[in-house]
């Protein structure tokens, strides 16, 4: 029986960003004058193979502008390989972006049925769930406002509400599970706890180690649009938090300089010293230093991968010890 | 049931192709009709201001080639303006559709095409309710010949192709070159002044009616004409323009789509 999912050799080349910008009078031009512009594009996926297989909860890790979510939207359909195939079996749900595309004059509920048959369910079935999904994303008295009235965060809800209203197949999470205040994404997280009992095959994309380690026990680290792992999840986190993502090497005093130099005022630093063990990951803050003793705590600071400034041994000792960043 | 993205089934996928451009439709009328008293009746409104005011400035200097009646100037100018505002809004409206349904692209895997041809499907819908049923009356009362009247929707259905396949032919291009809505602007100008709208075409110089003649818009009007109005025997020649054109812009239409969506999602 063939998997839920199933990567053969998916490469995907794409248009690079400056080529966003086209129009006819510069392509006339161009072409009178004899040279067209050549398309630049980039690999962003080199040869991809996986295979999920039914009821199987898989994490892709990777750093930012690796590829993982664009994995993602192949496996949603959105995108098309450029060489390979992508097959997929089932009802996909694409947690991918929630909010984006509600029509902001239109009625809450109008919306949601609109949404409903966007992703595939019939209009009747989205009709008759309408109550349910405003329940949920607890939204039912502004039912007929216009959707332009809702927070950023309401639409987030809103939109993770009518795409977890039925169980699917395959379910799609990208980063979504910062949807909402602490309690309402608690709340998505019992929800989505049901499909992970459930038989449904999911795939999450997060920079959450802690996460990934809990929740699947099969992790993808793709970098550079290749895969770098493919296997169990405690090990994959490992060897993907060991590798040294780029990043420029400082010490002492100059990481300081550094960190008072940076946007925010600090600036995240990741080395061994001798009294510590293994690697860790330190916050430089007004010249102290905070442990940083949880991936999550990334997401909680807005920080990405490519903030993390890459220490030798000793140079985080003389930086003098803060507190505890959980 | 095994279904999958990059083969569905045919049957199922123009299946939910309707879906999809049915509840698109839907949404872009809601959306144009909120909040407006006069509703879908404002659809009237543009060819029949326009009516007014070309018969109030050239119905009584044109008349004499309307055997002398002013009535039948009205009749003739509202004709073509119902196939012209009918082409020239769905087309400009259209125009941007691929790329602002981008967000939504991104995110659920959905055929480019729902969205120019949910546009035309709402504008078809529009005028199917307010003036395509008015030249469907012209026809029975003006030319009391079944021939015609039953050719009144070929004419609409072949009005209705030529428009959708400009429409997807523009949105399709708009994704590569987004200076396309000043072009069409002109463009859609030039179609104004040289279809036979609001004069006759006996005015036009006898050297330019080869390349009058191949205005496919002009070539629409005139069949909609010969089948709601004219009376006498029937000339099939713009009708049979008409089917044709309509037919070549489907083709043309789905042509360059089918060429370019794969590049789509790299430029939206």
């Amino acid at each position: 029986m063939p998997g839920a999912i199933e990567l053969r050799g998916v490469t995907l080349v794409r248009r690079t960003q400056e080529e966003f910008h086209y129009d006819l009078k510069r392509t006339v031009f161009d072409l009178l004058r004899g040279r067209m512009r050549a398309i630049r594009r980039r690999t962003v996926l080199d040869g991809i193979d996986a295979t999920i297989d039914h009821g199987e909860k898989i994490g892709v890790i990777g750093a930012n502008g690796s590829g993982k979510s664009t994995i993602l939207k192949l496996m949603a359909g959105v995108l098309e390989p450029t060489r390979g195939t992508v097959r997929t079996q089932g009802t996909i749900a694409p947690l991918i972006e929630l909010g984006v595309g509600f029509e902001p004059e239109l009625t809450l509920e109008e919306n949601i049925i609109f949404y409903g048959v966007l992703l595939g369910h019939a209009e009747a079935l989205v009709r008759a769930s309408v109550d349910e999904i405003l329940d949920f994303a607890e939204l039912s008295e502004v039912r007929d406002a216009p959707t332009k009235t809702l927070s950023s965060g309401m639409g987030a809800r809103l939109g993770f509400a009518i795409a977890t209203q039925w169980r699917p197949d395959i379910l799609l999470l990208d980063e979504v599970l910062a949807v909402g205040d602490e309690r309402f994404r608690r709340k998505c997280g019992a929800r989505l706890d049901r499909f992970w009992d459930a038989h449904s095959t999911i795939v999450v994309v997060s920079h959450d180690m802690e996460y990934i380690k809990r929740t699947c026990r099969r992790v993808i680290w793709v970098d550079h649009g290749t895969v770098r792992f493919d296997g169990e999840s405690a090990e994959g986190v490992e060897r993907y938090l060991k590798s040294v993502p780029s990043g420029e090497y400082v010490r002492g005093e100059e990481l300081i300089a550094v960190a008072s130099r940076h946007a925010r005022g600090e600036i995240v630093v990741r080395g061994t010293s001798p009294t510590d063990q293994g690697r860790k990951v330190f916050l430089i803050r007004e010249g102290r230093r905070h442990w940083v003793t949880s991936p999550a705590w990334y997401e909680k600071a807005g920080y990405g991968w490519d903030d993390i400034v890459h220490v030798d041994d000793t140079a985080i000792l003389e930086v003098p010890e803060g507190d505890v960043l959980a | 049931m095994v279904t999958t993205i990059s083969a569905p089934p045919d049957q199922l996928r123009s299946r939910r192709l309707v879906d999809l451009v049915r509840i698109s439709a839907t949404r872009a009328l809601k959306v144009r009709y909120r909040g407006t008293v006069l509703g879908i009746l404002w659809s009237f409104a543009n060819p029949v201001l326009m009516t007014v005011i070309y018969s109030a400035i050239f119905g009584t200097a044109f008349s004499k080639y309307y055997d002398g009646s002013v009535g039948r100037y009205v009749v003739s100018a509202f004709v073509g303006l119902v196939a012209v505002t009918f082409f020239l809004s769905s087309t400009s409206e259209s125009l941007q559709a691929i790329v602002s349904g981008g967000s939504l692209l991104n995110k659920i895997a959905l055929p480019p095409l729902v969205f120019p041809l949910s546009i035309v499907a709402a504008n078809v819908f529009q005028q199917a309710v307010t003036t395509f049923p008015i030249v469907f009356v012209l026809s029975i009362v003006l030319t009391h010949d079944p021939v015609r009247v039953l050719l009144v929707p070929v004419v609409l259905a072949a009005i209705v192709m030529l428009t959708a396949g400009v429409s997807i032919a523009l949105s399709v291009l708009f994704v590569f070159f987004r200076d396309l809505p000043h072009v069409w602007n002109i463009f859609g100008f030039i179609l104004w002044l040289t279809s036979p709208l609001f004069y006759p075409v006996a005015l036009v110089p006898a050297n330019l009616r080869f390349w009058y003649a191949l205005n496919p818009v002009g070539q629409a009007i005139a069949a909609l004409r010969e089948v709601a109005i004219v009376r006498g025997p029937l000339d099939l020649n713009p009708i049979v323009a008409t089917v044709f054109a309509g037919a070549v812009a489907l083709a043309a239409g789905a042509w360059l789509y089918r060429m370019t969506r794969r590049e789509f999602m790299d430029l939206i």
